[in-house]
């Protein structure tokens, strides 16, 4: 088993916080643009930036409500986003555990 | 802030980095996304203690027993319910959460308001039904505190939240067992018994949800 086999979209320190930051949220939950800008410390571009390849691999769902200054951007893991970083946790823990033996 | 080029779209990453990434990012997540009720308990702590311990020195020495003046009654129940209602927005706003658990704690909270405006037609019922003031003045001390209670209680059950769940019983019985001290006693139980028990579940909520 190597490290190939763990998801190239969320094996990225950016991307994979971005997806444990959702998944904490309860199923139906969504987590605002800003909000979500401070838990994970990266300038609006770049989180813009990885939300985007997140969303193209339909990981997670962004939807924009209200316009002008009360505009709210709010993002959310998708099914298959959960069920991507369930995979990645279950590859991610066997590697370790290889890594472990002698 | 991470920027440009550090945007890490391509930074090689080990699995041991990812393992410790997940864990702190989970841990930060759960900390900080986490409702805090300490706002809205200590603001009910204040409320009851204030509140209810001016009524009790408004009806105190009554002789005989004719209860809480009307307008003061209102005016002390609207302030209470503004403040409560004011800072469970106010954290609630700060969250930066939506969707179906947001809608949920809208219903949830919609059974305080209901409860509350139940009692208060309830009241008026059993006015009408000839109730003494001496009745109607229990009932108007203790059925806040008892539907209070009844809604901590109901909102610990979808997390088994055990503070939240135990403060509710706490109020419950402060209700029932505190109307027995009578129209004027049952205040100064609410403002005491009730009233610290809300602060010092402000007090110890966030020790507890950190152990």
């Amino acid at each position: 088993m190597s490290d190939d086999e763990l998801d190239p979209v969320i094996h990225a320190p950016a991307r994979l916080r971005i997806a444990i930051t959702l998944a904490t949220l309860d199923d139906g939950d969504n987590l605002s643009f800003t909000r979500l800008q401070e838990l994970i410390g990266l300038t609006p571009g770049n989180l813009i930036t990885h939300l985007r390849k997140l969303e193209d691999a339909g990981y997670v769902s962004t939807h924009k409500n209200g316009s002008g200054v009360t505009a709210r951007t709010s993002v959310a893991l998708t099914h298959s986003g959960r069920a991507a970083l369930e995979r990645y946790t279950t590859v991610l823990r066997q590697l370790l555990d290889s890594a472990e033996k002698p | 802030m991470k920027d440009g080029a550090d945007a890490d779209a391509g930074t090689p990453m080990d699995v041991q980095e990812a393992a410790v990434i997940m864990q702190d990012a989970g841990d930060r997540a759960r900390q900080e996304l986490r409702l805090s009720h300490r706002a809205s308990f200590l603001t009910w702590g204040v409320i009851l203690l204030l509140g209810y311990g001016a009524m009790w020195l408004n009806v105190r020495g009554q002789q005989p027993f004719h209860g809480v003046n009307p307008g003061a009654f209102a005016a002390v129940t609207l302030l209470a319910n503004g403040a409560a209602l004011a800072t469970v927005a106010q954290a609630r706003a700060g969250s930066g959460i939506g969707g179906a658990s947001a809608l949920r704690r809208r219903i949830h909270f919609l059974s305080l308001i209901a409860g509350l405006a139940g009692m208060f037609v309830l009241e008026g019922a059993l006015y009408r039904a000839g109730a003494s003031r001496v009745v109607i003045g229990i009932f108007e001390a203790a059925a806040p505190i008892l539907v209070a209670g009844l809604f901590y209680l109901a909102s610990s059950a979808p997390r088994l939240d055990w503070p939240m769940c135990a403060l509710g019983v706490w109020l419950v019985a402060v209700a029932a067992g505190g109307a027995f001290a009578g129209p004027v006693g049952i205040w100064a139980v609410g403002a005491l018994a009730g009233g610290l028990a809300f602060l010092l579940a402000g007090v110890v909520e966030p020790v507890l949800h950190r152990a």
